[in-house]
């Protein structure tokens, strides 16, 4: 799978704020990265650096291998976190003249915009002016802003926010298409759960700094903790696994050192009060979240 | 896509969705409206209002009214309008003190007034009674009347001035104070909608969306080409109106002046757009929210000012005045006094073509400064940016970008 973008070492600086100090990224072509982290990470100034709306202080971004210019931003979509589209234009209106800017001839813009807004659910309200519709309706032109121009790279700010549960399932389509048909998808957001049933590669990010990268299980697999879960029969006894700590808000839950050696571990369970369940795994992407970046 | 056709892309779209507003349009008809109906109403009043209505009483037996009145409104053109009353030789003075007549000619003839003589009533009435008693004496003598009245025909006459008649002035001022309200009314109205569209674009995300296809300088420069081309329409509207009115009203003789103005006022009005609706959008690309509109405008409002003031005399007073003479030379007032004194005809052709080229270079200059500019105000999110801060990052070279 080829490298369609590859940021490496991003440095940023806002006066005395250090936006961004050493992040990195890497979306391979037909593959959904999700970019998570916590709010004030760097996640969206990443975003706008990678579209050039930013210029960064040290650091490269690297486009199929070589340094992005805005030839290849031009096929880059692009959603930003702060939506914004014209108020006062039309649905299919606002489609098009994105498409024409991003050079579609005007003939072409109109019919892929025809087609996107019947992708995203709004061919009712096509001659619809923006203001009139619903945030979350906004934010599906917006989604069809981003992809009238068929783009190979796609950046999406918590394309997620604001939506309802069906906007959320046709958001979730439309992005796994464009994985399938080969589009690279960048997309932040704070809902883990989300994320994990969209993709398995993740970019955790945290003041300004890539904390990891890589697919789920391989994060979980890499935490220096393991979960040991034990459930008893009636009360459960004053037991503390040897190096653990109990999980605040689940009880009979701890961490433990990943090298502990949990056959040992469940029999000290076992004699000290009567288990009816255990088990022993990696912690899950919320616990390894916190993990990096608390 | 190339840069060109983005540009005009953008201008496009400002045009079309500017256009399709209630406000402009209203806005548009009204002024279309005014501008017809002021010289469709100076062609219908001052007719009417300009003659005096005179009541002339006559007494005697046998006098034919109808062509006495005639006669009278022939002499007097459009000085006076007469009735002519019969009135029996007891009722005159009673007549005279109640105003029903202004004056009576009673045998003899002897004019009889109320009080005083009206100079240019008596001295018309005189002649028509001196044009009579010829044409009387004439047949008495063995003429026919026509011979008569044909030796009594008016002779014509001539005119020439050794100044400028009154009626120039007045004509050459009111196209001065034209082009002065609109040199000073029209850049602010559409700089004010560039502005807002550049508010409008930098208060939401949209300004992040269309950076990310197009460049900085192509959207101030569409935004600009829009905009301006919609001004550039409502001004052509409203003036092909008030033409198309006056024409097909009242005989307007446009003074010789006329002629170069026209050009010259066409010119100024979109070089006066050029340097203005840039400046107002760079003024827009400072702040974040429309409420901080007002206060970043003032800079814009001196020149403005300054140069309607200085117009104001030039229009009306000496159009050739030292103040007036400057302004005309600096960029930001020549488009509102060079029509004037144009209009006015006091102006030396080479300070024309010294002023024009000065403010086409400033709008060259100002275009490329205010894209660079553009570039690091367009997408600086919070508070307002000072000046100072914004040429420092012009100056600075961008290191990855
Ligand atoms: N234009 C700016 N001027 C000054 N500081 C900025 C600017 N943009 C971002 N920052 C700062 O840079 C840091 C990173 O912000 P950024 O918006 O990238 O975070 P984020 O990860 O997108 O957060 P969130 O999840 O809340 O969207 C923050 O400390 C923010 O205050
Ligand atoms: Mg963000």
């Amino acid at each position: 799978m080829s490298e369609r973008l590859r940021v490496k070492a991003l440095e940023k600086r806002f006066g005395d704020i250090v936006a961004l100090e050493g992040v990195d990224l890497v979306v391979p072509a037909g593959q959904m990265v999700g970019f998570l982290g916590p709010n004030g990470a760097g996640k969206s100034t990443t975003m706008r650096s990678i579209l050039g709306l930013l210029s960064v202080d040290a650091g490269s971004i690297l486009w199929d291998g070589d340094p992005i210019g805005s030839d290849a931003r031009r096929h880059i979509g692009y959603m930003p976190q702060e939506r914004g589209l014209y108020q006062r234009m039309k649905v299919h209106e606002h489609v098009a003249y994105f498409g024409r800017l991003a050079g579609l001839d005007a003939d072409i813009a109109a019919s892929r915009a025809d087609a996107w807004v019947e992708r995203v659910g709004l061919s009712e309200r096509r001659d619809a002016l923006i203001q009139e519709l619903s945030v979350g309706n906004q934010q599906r032109v917006q989604l069809a802003v981003s992809l009238v121009h068929e783009p190979s790279l796609l950046v999406l700010d918590e394309p997620f926010a604001g939506l309802d549960p069906v906007a959320v399932a046709t958001m979730s389509e439309v992005m796994t298409e464009q994985v399938a048909s080969g589009v690279a998808v960048v997309f932040s957001s704070h809902q883990l759960d989300l994320v994990q049933d969209l993709t398995n590669h993740v970019t955790i990010i945290a003041a300004g700094n890539t904390r990891a990268t890589g697919t789920v299980a391989e994060l979980r697999n890499s935490s220096p903790h393991r979960i040991l879960a034990v459930q008893w029969q009636g009360d459960a006894p004053d037991w503390v696994p040897p190096g653990g700590a109990a999980l605040p808000g689940r009880a009979g839950a701890f961490t433990v050192p990943a090298d502990s050696d949990a056959s040992m571990l469940i029999a000290m369970a076992a004699a000290a009060g009567t288990v009816a369940s255990v088990s022993y795994e990696p912690p899950g992407l919320d616990d390894i979240f916190l993990e990096l970046v608390g | 896509m190339s840069g060109r056709s983005q540009i005009l892309e953008v201008a496009r779209r400002e045009v079309t969705v500017r256009a399709r507003t209630k406000a402009f349009q209203v806005i548009t008809a009204l002024l279309l409206l005014i501008a017809i109906a002021i010289p469709v109403a100076i062609a219908v009043w001052p007719e009417s209002d300009d003659l005096e209505e005179v009541d002339l009483g006559i007494v005697g037996a046998d006098v034919d009214v109808d062509a006495i009145e005639e006669q009278l409104d022939a002499l007097a053109v459009d000085r006076f309008d007469f009735s002519v009353v019969q009135l029996a030789s007891d009722e005159v003075d009673a007549a005279l003190i109640d105003d029903t007549v202004d004056v009576v000619v009673e045998p003899g003839p002897v004019l009889a007034w109320k009080d005083e003589v009206d100079p240019d009533l008596g001295f018309l009435v005189d002649s028509l009674l001196r044009q009579n008693s010829v044409i009387e004496r004439g047949v008495e003598a063995g003429l026919a009347p026509e011979e008569v009245a044909g030796l009594l025909s008016p002779v014509e006459i001539g005119e020439r001035f050794v100044e400028e008649p009154d009626e120039d002035v007045a004509v050459a001022s009111a196209l001065a104070f034209v082009s002065l309200m609109t040199a000073f009314a029209v850049p602010q109205v559409f700089g004010n909608l560039a502005m807002m569209s550049v508010v409008e674009e930098k208060a939401s995300g949209v300004v992040e969306v269309l950076l990310s296809h197009i460049r900085p300088r192509t959207l101030l420069g569409g935004k600009i080409l829009g905009i301006g081309f919609l001004a550039v329409c409502q001004v052509a509207i409203v003036l092909l109106g008030t033409l198309a009115a006056l024409l097909l009203t009242a005989d307007v003789d446009l003074p010789d002046s006329a002629w170069s103005f026209l050009p010259i006022f066409a010119v100024s009005v979109l070089g006066g757009l050029g340097i203005y609706l840039t400046l107002f959008a760079l003024l827009g690309s400072l702040i974040s929210r429309q409420e901080d509109a007002a206060q970043v405008m003032v800079p814009v409002f001196v020149p403005l000012m300054g140069g309607y003031f200085a117009g104001q005399i030039a229009a009306f007073g000496d159009a050739d005045n030292l103040v007036s003479r400057i302004l005309t030379f600096v960029p930001l007032t020549t488009p509102l006094l060079l029509p004037v004194r144009v209009a006015r005809d006091a102006i030396a052709p080479w300070e024309i073509v010294v002023s024009l080229v000065l403010l086409l270079v400033a709008i060259v200059v100002l275009v490329r400064v205010a894209g660079r500019l553009y570039e690091f105000t367009l997408l600086h999110k919070g508070t307002r940016i000072g000046w100072g801060t914004a040429v420092k990052a012009m100056l600075r070279p961008d290191s990855v970008r």
